[in-house]
């Protein structure tokens, strides 16, 4: 652990924000922060974070913004057991990031075959809306991978999570957060 | 590989049940370790945030799942010190008289080997040393009398009161929930402030998770609880006649072996029969006290049909806790539906948040985008729901059975089958079909009910409890009936799942079964 001392990273841990490596080294922010100072993945692709940050925005407005794919990439480079994933719920097996790169390569495999071979980022929206929704029915044509349902409800619930759950979410939606013990004020 | 020192009693799994065990036989004198596989949990560490709650689930977990109807294993189960009782709702419906008779009255299922009067008492005792909050007097239009709860009922807020009106008008009486949780001060710990964040984990201890009842008694007893630790079998003596204590494995991976005189398997009902089977010997060739083949045999859950209502006032839905504020055993009778054989019983108002399995979000899965947000502006104040859980009864198909493939310690994993019957699906749709009539006489804008995958609640079975060795695993005390000194404990024992929230009744079949392993000792510890 190069700049923050151990004790302070647990101490974030436990509150809220997360660690992110940036200019070789680490530091604490929000998902929405690593986003907009475009913060390097550590563990996803380009072309992932690209196809997540446009599924998640068609599944929930404003997931792009808050960070989605820098949320999903910090939390699949953790053992499983620290993981925030609601993956963790839905019974998906760890290692969760074999489930999203399958359920990526669904998408965009799925997307390619069906629109001259265009990935799903490079739709317009009512194309990804319209991919979407037939996914949420699992009725894309030549689907091969995780059950598209399956990856509706997971990565929605993703997009639901850093869109919604935040107490910045609840301030937005007009819902007093009333924590015993707060995350941090983001999270 | 460790030997430790030996000690009176090992327990297995630091949850509702084991806390019990650890609680009353450290109380006894007795010298107590408590092995439990996640992390030793504080009160501290219980951040409110669904996001940051879901540290207390298991990730993955050693079970495959399988069936038309999987287990939810990932939200139903616990990982760490207080287990699944660390995130619970403290919903604390007792059964009633008419689960433990099935058989004799309907020729269906299983009878239990004990009735509602042999458990009552330790409803009632149970009640005492936790503290619960209801309104017993009201309770009795459908069970014997017993002892008043402790505390008064919890505060009702405006998204369980605007559906009173919708019960009564098809005739469903509703009385205050009873909850494990604090409506005033109780044995120090503080009364709940209704915020809502209870399925997370209650930090300031108004909730009666084990950290804050039992285990903490067993703690300030001596007992001694050691986190990271993965029990991986049961060890015998070469007969096969006595249990010598159990292997385990700390977090670095080094195999221990803590000798016992008694082993109380309290690691939930899905874990304790895969515990069992990995300790298969040559005197024990099908597992630990599994002559009978029962071991992992009949495991059942609950279901819901949950319904939803827009109203146009604001129904506090970010107020009150995530148990319910009012209950219901109206539908509770075997045959309360025509459609189809097994208890409901039928709960209201509920805090909201925004996301998680339980939040906003999934009140309509089916919107995402632009669509989805305009729910959520809808939703926010306005949304309320009621459910109503369903009976399943148990079938020798929903099972565990372990699988070629092992964990990091080198244990088989299990898998889970679980699929329902018929008549649990016709008294799913059923209660669903009630839930809307009920919900269209309350006045609100917009009603649904919310279907999917039928859902998976509580796990039950595995271990049942019976008169003998040939119809079950376990005495009504949780002693198996092949090995005095090796006791299961938790809702594994139930031999019928009833329709209520199963906590209650796993905390009152501890305190039984752990009053009489202390009052009969010597015959058993040998």
């Amino acid at each position: 652990m190069n700049s923050i001392e151990r004790r302070d990273f647990l101490k974030a841990t436990a509150t809220g924000v997360l660690a992110f490596t940036t200019v070789g080294a680490q530091a604490l922010l929000s998902a929405r922060q690593a986003y907009a100072q475009n913060v390097p993945f550590r563990l996803l692709k380009a072309s992932d974070a690209e196809t997540i940050e446009a599924l998640g925005e068609t599944l929930v407005p404003g997931a792009r913004a808050a960070g989605m794919a820098h949320f999903l990439d910090q939390q699949l480079s953790l053992p499983p057991e620290e993981a925030l994933l609601e993956a963790r719920i839905l019974n998906v097996r760890p290692p969760y990031v074999r489930f999203y790169r399958n359920a990526i390569a669904a998408v965009d495999n799925a997307s390619r075959a069906l629109n001259s071979g265009r990935n799903f980022a490079q739709l317009g929206p009512s194309e990804q809306h319209n991919f979407v929704d037939a996914m949420r029915q699992n009725k894309v044509q030549g689907w091969q991978g995780p059950g598209g349902s399956f990856v509706y409800l997971v990565l929605r619930s993703d997009a639901v999570d850093v869109v919604y759950g935040t107490m910045e979410g609840y301030e937005a939606l007009g819902i007093p957060y009333m924590p015993h013990i707060a995350p941090d004020k983001r999270w | 590989m460790a030997t430790n020192e030996k000690v009176d009693v090992v327990v297995v799994g630091a949850g509702a049940s084991g806390s019990v065990y650890a609680a009353v036989l450290a109380k006894q004198g007795k010298k107590v370790v408590v092995l439990e596989q996640g992390p030793d949990w504080q009160l501290s560490d219980l951040t409110s945030s669904d996001i940051w709650g879901r540290r207390v689930k298991p990730a993955g977990g050693p079970f495959i799942l399988e069936g038309k109807h999987p287990v939810s294993y990932g939200y139903q189960a616990g990982w760490g010190v207080g287990g699944a009782a660390l995130h619970y709702f403290a919903n604390f419906p007792r059964l009633l008289p008419n689960d433990f008779k099935i058989k004799s009255e309907h020729d269906r299922a299983h009878d239990w080997p004990i009735s509602y009067q042999d458990v009552s008492p330790y409803y009632d005792k149970v009640a005492s040393d936790v503290g619960v909050s209801g309104d017993a007097k009201a309770e009795e239009i459908w069970r014997p009398a017993g002892e008043p709860y402790p505390m008064p009922p919890m505060k009702t807020f405006r998204n369980g009161q605007v559906w009173i009106k919708g019960f009564e008008a098809v005739g469903i009486r509703m009385v205050p929930a009873a909850v494990g949780m604090n409506s005033t001060e109780y044995k120090g710990r503080p009364a709940c402030i209704y915020d809502g964040w209870c399925h997370v984990g209650c930090p300031i201890g108004a909730l009666a998770n084990p950290l804050v009842t039992y285990l903490g008694d067993a703690r300030k007893s001596g007992a001694e609880v050691r986190p990271w630790s993965t029990v991986t079998r049961v060890l015998t003596n070469p007969e096969g006649t006595r249990v010598t204590g159990v292997e385990y494995y700390v977090k670095k991976g080094e195999r221990q072996v803590q000798p016992a005189s008694v082993v109380v398997l309290a690691a939930w009902a899905a874990q304790n029969p895969r515990i069992l089977f990995n300790s298969a010997t040559d005197k024990h060739p099908k597992g630990l006290a599994n002559s009978s083949g029962l071991v992992g045999k009949y495991m059942m859950t609950h279901f819901a049909s949950g319904t939803l209502a827009i109203f146009d006032e604001d129904v506090e839905n970010h107020m009150g806790t995530t148990g319910a504020q009012y209950m219901s055993y109206d539908r509770y009778g075997k045959t309360s539906h025509k459609e189809g054989f097994g208890s409901s019983f039928i709960v209201a108002g509920f805090a909201l948040k925004t996301n998680d399995l339980g939040g906003i979000a999934n009140a309509r899965l089916d919107l995402f985008g632009a669509d989805l947000h305009d729910f959520m502006k809808r939703a926010k104040r306005g949304l309320t729901r009621i459910g109503t859980f369903g009976e399943e009864l148990p079938t020798i198909e929903n099972r565990i059975e372990l699988v070629s493939d092992k964990d990091e310690f080198g244990m088989p994993l299990a898998k889970i089958i679980h699929s329902y019957d018929k008549d649990a699906q016709a008294v799913w749709n059923a209660n669903f079909e009630e839930g809307l009539r009920i919900a269209k006489t309350t006045g609100a804008k917009d009603v649904w009910s919310a279907r999917g995958n039928m859902p998976t609640i509580h796990l039950m079975g595995g271990t049942i409890m019976g008169t003998e060795a040939g119809n079950s695993v376990v005495n009504s005390y949780g002693q198996t009936h092949e090995i005095p000194n090796l006791y299961v404990a938790g809702p594994g024992n139930f031999p019928t799942s009833g329709a209520s929230n199963p906590t209650y009744t796993i905390f009152a079949l501890s305190l039984r079964g752990a009053e009489q392993l202390a009052a009969t000792w010597s015959t058993i510890a040998g």
